[in-house]
């Protein structure tokens, strides 16, 4: 009997043995705090670089400024840490559903830097991604560390996602929204307490490190039941907005990667075509969070047509810095373009209609960037809880809940998955717990071999052959060349039916005569749901496998059913 | 059962080398062997409990338009019928998966470095992590194609030892090669210590049957004594075996075999799950 438990496995020690709940939630909390403070790194870092460079701006050279570091940023994480440029939460997703969360110890600090060159040059990108990347990856290599299971790690990426956006917004509610309807796309108890714990603790980093403040200001607004009804056009206008950019990026994306130019090249033509934009409409360049502001208290100057061309233009200069290259996430983009859509949305009710009165600007701005937020990652509770959590107000929760749920409908109909997800779902990779292609993804042709079918050789006669099959319990035989053992072809009881009641035929037909030497097979390393779709065309219960052209088993439906009740047992396991 | 060789071709001249060693190992295992071309300079490997990032040498990438056809012209001249492997699995647009269901991977001893630093003592740091992660072992191969008659397992009674002589009487029954045993005697222990090692595992009867000699060495140097181990034998042996830093260290042992042998190596990492 083994007396010594080691400390790296936490899972085998008495107190947790028998229920791992609080294990993940002291786990949990520890990559809250761990997740917090990556995500206080990288604000510290973003507000140094935008100090120092902040003096620059004012020279006719600085559009350069965002071409040199997205340029940096793609050469960091191209040659210094040998990671692909992107978004970072779509490769969290992916970890997920794929494979139990498992994510490289690099990409918890990779995308912190490589981010901070980007925006804090002035590109147009969030740090929400980064953090998330980087919080999530901190929760996978700490359960990889302690040996958790697969169940285990999920949750403590989920964790890492979580405490990263609490910290990042102030706002813990909304990370842990985030996290169970973007990242893990499932609602359990057994996730949703240590995802808690780790929003609770991220944002505690966040108040003790930078003071309980609110990302915006509190406002209190008095809604009116025609602003409720104006949302339904605003949540028009975000949705509109919110597949503008999804394809626009996807657009930057492709015509990137036909460009013939070093990565790091793209990038910087990407980052130096921000900088010109930069030179017209400032409000493009960076996290933007400082023109929010100004839109949620209503000291945004600019007129109607501006506000649009802001808009548009925030749009653009986001998927130029990511679409080539850049790094950094699409939220604090998101909440931008979404406050002007509002900002714009509202002065255009204002200009058309006047006598009505409608509710401040400030509010539509918020009620933009809650149905933006919808839109984009189809995601509408994230939208209203980090609106309500980072304004610090409920007085707009009624025409936020519309919003957000009308906005990420409508998105639905043009864009049938989130931008985060719409790639993985394209490559057939996003696979959601409990779901067929996840759990058929999860089996394997080997786990469901039938491996005692007896073999026959073509010369064996009819005689011989009925002999065999008293002793079987199979109805099908495969053909073995006696010398090289190749697969030769296949005999199934149906094929010698004719022959059975003959006993004439017995001494004067032999195997080769019966068998079907055109029968589908699978390959021993092929993919099931590729089999199966062969199963399905042909109408076919079983199929020979073979490796090297030799016969290894039979696989068949009723066999896949069994392993497929018990593999979704484990992945819907909620104990 | 059906067992499948992962190899990842590099269409060099010691490319070529390698990729005949691993057809040499499949027919005389009578595995089936599943070739990858890399069209990138890295790729994931997720297993288990962990993923490996392997940043290949950019030699890998050359020339690719006659890269299919040099290793299908090598494989069906050795009468192996490759499946050649396709990524469907993408972490990111330039960063394919690697599925890890494999039986065995065939690797030269870096796959990271330039080939010219590839030499005796020198196991790159993604080999390293792969032998320490895979549950499959992995064929380090000789630079220059080498066939083996015999196979030989090191043993000095450790888990991992026992692991790999699991796998040599594996190998062995597998190909009908005649199987030795080394073991360098250390400090207090007796033969009776050893022989109770394999008793223990189970591994009694079908040692009497398969093994033909077992080396021991009690006196002279662990290296002097690799002299005998035979030019023309198969060396299997485990890794990662014993102490606190074996989660970090190969072992002083196994760091000697691969400095001094120029055999191939099978070897044998921690997570591997024994067959046989």
């Amino acid at each position: 009997m083994k007396r010594f438990i080691s400390w790296r496995v936490p899972t085998k020690w008495p107190v947790f043995r028998l229920d791992d709940r609080l294990l993940l939630i002291i786990s949990g909390m520890i990559v809250g705090i761990l997740s917090g403070l990556a995500a206080f790194a990288l604000n510290r870092s973003l507000v140094f670089c935008l100090d120092f460079l902040h003096s620059y701006r004012a020279y006719w050279w600085a559009f350069i400024l965002p071409a040199g570091g997205a340029a940096l940023s793609s050469l960091f994480l191209s040659r210094v840490v040998n990671e692909g440029a992107g978004h970072g939460i779509p490769e969290v997703i992916y970890a997920v559903s794929r494979y139990g969360g498992l994510i490289r110890l690099r990409s918890s600090f990779s995308r912190l830097v490589s981010s901070c060159l980007t925006i804090g040059s002035g590109g147009s990108a969030g740090p929400e991604a980064p953090v998330v990347m980087s919080g999530a990856a901190i929760g996978s290599n700490i359960a990889r560390f302690f040996s958790f299971n697969d169940r285990q790690r999920v949750t403590l990426v989920g964790c890492g996602a979580a405490g990263a956006i609490s910290s990042i917004f102030n706002a813990p509610i909304a990370g842990l929204v985030f996290v169970l309807e973007v990242i893990l796309g499932e609602w359990s108890t057994v996730n949703i307490v240590p995802i808690a714990v780790a929003s609770v603790a991220g944002t505690e980093v966040s108040r003790l490190l930078a003071g309980n403040q609110i990302a915006f200001s509190h406002h209190t607004f008095h809604i009116s039941f025609h602003d409720i009804l104006a949302c339904a056009g605003l949540a028009v206008v975000t949705a509109f907005m919110s597949v503008i950019l999804t394809r626009l990026l996807r657009h930057m994306h492709h015509a990137s990667d036909k460009t013939k130019l070093p990565i790091w090249a793209k990038a910087a033509v990407g980052g130096c075509a921000v900088g010109l934009l930069g030179f017209f409409v400032p409000d493009v360049m960076g996290e933007g969070y400082h023109s929010i502001r100004n839109m949620i208290e209503g000291v945004y100057e600019q007129g109607m047509t501006i506000a649009v061309v802001a808009c548009f233009a925030k749009v653009l200069a986001t998927s130029l810095t990511l679409g080539w290259g850049g790094s950094g996430g699409i939220f604090a983009p998101s909440l931008v373009v979404g406050s002007f859509s509002g900002l714009a949305y509202h002065r255009f009710l204002v200009y058309f209609f006047p006598s009505v009165p409608w509710v401040g600007e400030g509010c539509y701005a918020l009620l933009g960037m809650a149905g933006f937020i919808g839109g984009i990652l189809q995601a509408p509770l994230t939208g209203i809880f980090l609106i309500v959590e980072i304004t610090g107000g409920y007085e707009v929760i009624l025409p936020l809940i519309i919003i957000s749920s009308l906005s990420a409908t409508i998105c639905y109909y043009f864009e049938s998955a989130s931008f985060y997800m719409k790639d993985l779902v394209e490559r057939g990779q996003l696979l959601r717990p409990g779901t067929d292609a996840r759990v058929l993804s999860d089996l394997s042709i080997s786990e469901l071999l039938e491996k005692d079918c007896i073999s026959v050789p073509p010369s064996m006669s009819l005689r011989e052959f009925v002999g065999l099959i008293t002793r079987s319990r199979r109805n099908y035989f495969p053909v073995e060349d006696p010398e090289t053992k190749e697969f030769l072809g296949l005999v199934k009881f149906d094929d010698i039916r004719p022959y059975l009641f003959n006993s004439m035929m017995y001494d004067a037909v032999f195997v080769e005569q019966i068998m079907d030497t055109h029968v589908a097979v699978a390959r021993y390393g092929e993919d099931l749901s590729d089999v199966l779709r062969i199963m399905d065309s042909r109408g076919l219960f079983s199929m020979p496998v073979l490796a090297n052209k030799r016969f290894v088993g039979m696989i068949s439906k009723a066999t896949l059913l069994d392993q497929y009740r018990k593999e979704l047992m484990v992945q819907t396991y909620q104990g | 059962m059906e067992t499948k060789l992962l190899h990842i071709f590099r269409n060099t001249p010691l490319g070529r080398e390698t990729l005949l060693q691993s057809i040499y190992f499949c027919n005389i295992t009578r595995s089936s062997m599943v070739i990858y071309i890399p069209e990138y300079t890295k790729f994931l490997m997720y297993f288990d409990n962990d993923v490996v990032q392997v940043d290949l040498d950019p030699s890998y990438l050359l020339y690719p338009e006659t890269s299919r056809t040099h290793a299908l012209d090598l494989t069906k001249a050795h009468g192996i019928d490759a499946s050649f492997f396709e990524p469907r699995q993408f972490t990111a647009s330039t960063l394919p998966d690697i599925p890890v269901d494999f039986d065995f991977m065939c690797s030269p001893r870096s796959i990271s470095d330039l080939s010219s630093k590839i030499s005796l003592g020198h196991i790159g740091t993604r080999v390293r992590r792969i032998i320490k992660t895979a549950q499959f072992p992995v064929l380090l191969t000789s630079p220059c194609y080498k066939e083996w008659t015999s196979i030989l397992v090191f043993f000095g009674g450790s888990v991992n030892s026992v692991k790999a002589v699991r796998l040599g009487l594996h190998i062995s029954r597998l190909t009908g090669l005649p199987l030795d045993l080394f073991t360098q005697v250390e400090g207090s222990q007796t033969m009776d210590d050893y022989k109770d090692r394999l008793k223990q595992a189970g591994l009694e009867a079908d040692f009497d049957k398969r093994v033909r000699d077992w080396k021991v060495f009690a006196d002279n140097g662990f290296e002097e004594n690799l002299y005998h181990v035979p030019h023309q034998a198969l060396a299997v042996l485990g890794a990662y075996g014993h102490g606190l830093v074996k989660d970090i260290l190969f072992g002083s042992k196994m760091e000697v075999i691969q400095s001094v042998l120029s055999n191939n190596l099978l070897i044998v990492g921690p997570r591997y799950s024994a067959k046989g």
